[in-house]
């Protein structure tokens, strides 16, 4: 399930949050309680809304404040996270038993580090209300440091892992790229991790690329053509769901022995499989001249 | 194992159909794993076709048009 924060525009309405999460394709919303804010009114607003909210977040959290915000989650029916260093250790017990009396579940943040993870994996287990307590992983994917340590971290905390708070994609998608998101994402989904995937700014600067992401779904083709023998097509910066039809256009546009310079970010064998699978046998000649590892150019040519 | 859901949508492109192909590749026969894309993967489908010849069942459980949800098994 993928969600989005309403840290990416915080001065947007919730209803109009859950509007760009549809177009999207976004599963709901994670609400943050700011540290000025209160359970209550974040209660009624995300009730109030109709918004799908998987998920809240809050800036702190002290032994008077817990009771109204684990009411709030129980109610929505959904988890809370907050980061360890907004919690006094002393406390932590007796916030986990509201957590516990109120029926809902209270995650702590914990960032891409083996020995901080194990620490908080004993700290929870110490206080021992296993469905009260458990783990939010805010993982950094433009850092090759986290997604090298991640597969043994899945593997301590697997079990207390409520929700994975991810700090990029959306319009900080193309900067993850080559850190190795793919094949944590098999991990995570063979390990059976079923709670929400939160996409959060990695920093404040970022929110204003987020706000507009959320609120344009266009995607530009840079296809032109060179002359009606030789057309380029780049789609490095066509959004991968209008790569097909842009790259089939343009096929078919072709005259008989032109060919088309088609420029990818992924192997192209799966276009090659494609042609071979919708065009007559034998209409069409298809090379790849460029393998990578980061860029792909293949010459596709009609007979 | 429970079920196990493979959202593609965040993962860069050129790591994709690797990692798709990784998931089913570590499937016990009769187990299925649902894909999840913000396109309909109709290339993948063929790819699977060419170099999984006979080994995996495909069907939709959403088809669009923002997301669509395929389940990929791996037969027994």
């Amino acid at each position: 399930m993928l969600a989005l924060s309403t840290e990416v525009a915080p001065r947007r309405s919730l209803e109009d949050l859950d509007r760009g999460c549809r177009a999207r394709g976004l599963d709901g919303l994670e609400v943050v309680i700011a540290a000025d804010g209160d359970a209550d009114s974040v209660f009624v607003r995300a009730r109030s809304s109709g918004a799908r909210v998987v998920a809240l977040q809050t800036a702190r959290i002290d032994a008077a404040s817990a009771p109204a915000i684990a009411r709030a989650a129980a109610d929505l029916g959904v988890p809370v996270s907050v980061s360890p260093a907004a919690v006094d250790p002393d406390s932590l017990a007796h916030i986990a038993g509201a957590f516990a009396r109120a029926g809902a579940r209270l995650l702590l943040g914990c960032h891409t580090n083996l020995d901080e993870a194990l620490e908080l994996v004993l700290a929870v287990r110490a206080i021992g209300t296993p469905a009260a307590l458990g783990l939010a992983w805010e993982l950094h994917p433009s850092s090759a440091a986290d997604l090298s340590e991640a597969s043994a971290l899945l593997l301590a905390t697997r079990e207390l892992l409520g929700v994975v708070r991810l700090h990029g994609g959306g319009p900080e998608q193309r900067d993850q790229d080559g850190y190795g998101i793919g094949p944590l994402f098999v991990e995570l989904a063979l390990s059976g991790f079923a709670g929400p995937i939160v996409l959060c700014p990695s920093s404040p600067e970022m929110v204003t690329r987020w706000t507009q992401w959320l609120g344009s779904r266009g995607s530009s083709g840079c296809g032109h053509a060179v002359s009606t023998r030789e057309v380029e097509l780049d789609v490095r910066g066509v959004e991968p769901r209008h790569r097909l039809e842009t790259i089939m256009g343009a096929y078919r546009m072709l005259v008989p022995g032109a060919t088309l310079h088609l420029t990818v970010d992924h192997d192209p064998v799966c276009m090659y499989y494609t042609l071979e699978a919708t065009e007559p046998e034998r209409s069409f000649s298809f090379q790849v001249v460029e393998h990578g590892p980061e860029i792909w150019r293949a010459e596709v040519t009609k007979r | 194992m429970s079920q196990i859901e493979l959202d593609i949508r965040l993962v860069p492109p050129r790591e994709k159909h690797p990692a798709i192909f990784r998931t089913f590749d570590a499937l016990s026969p009769g187990q299925a794993f649902t894909l999840i894309n913000d396109h309909d993967p109709a290339p993948l489908r063929h790819q699977f076709n060419a170099t999984r010849t006979d080994q995996f069942e495909w069907s939709y459980l959403e088809s669009g048009p923002v997301v669509w949800r395929v389940s990929i098994g791996k037969r027994g």
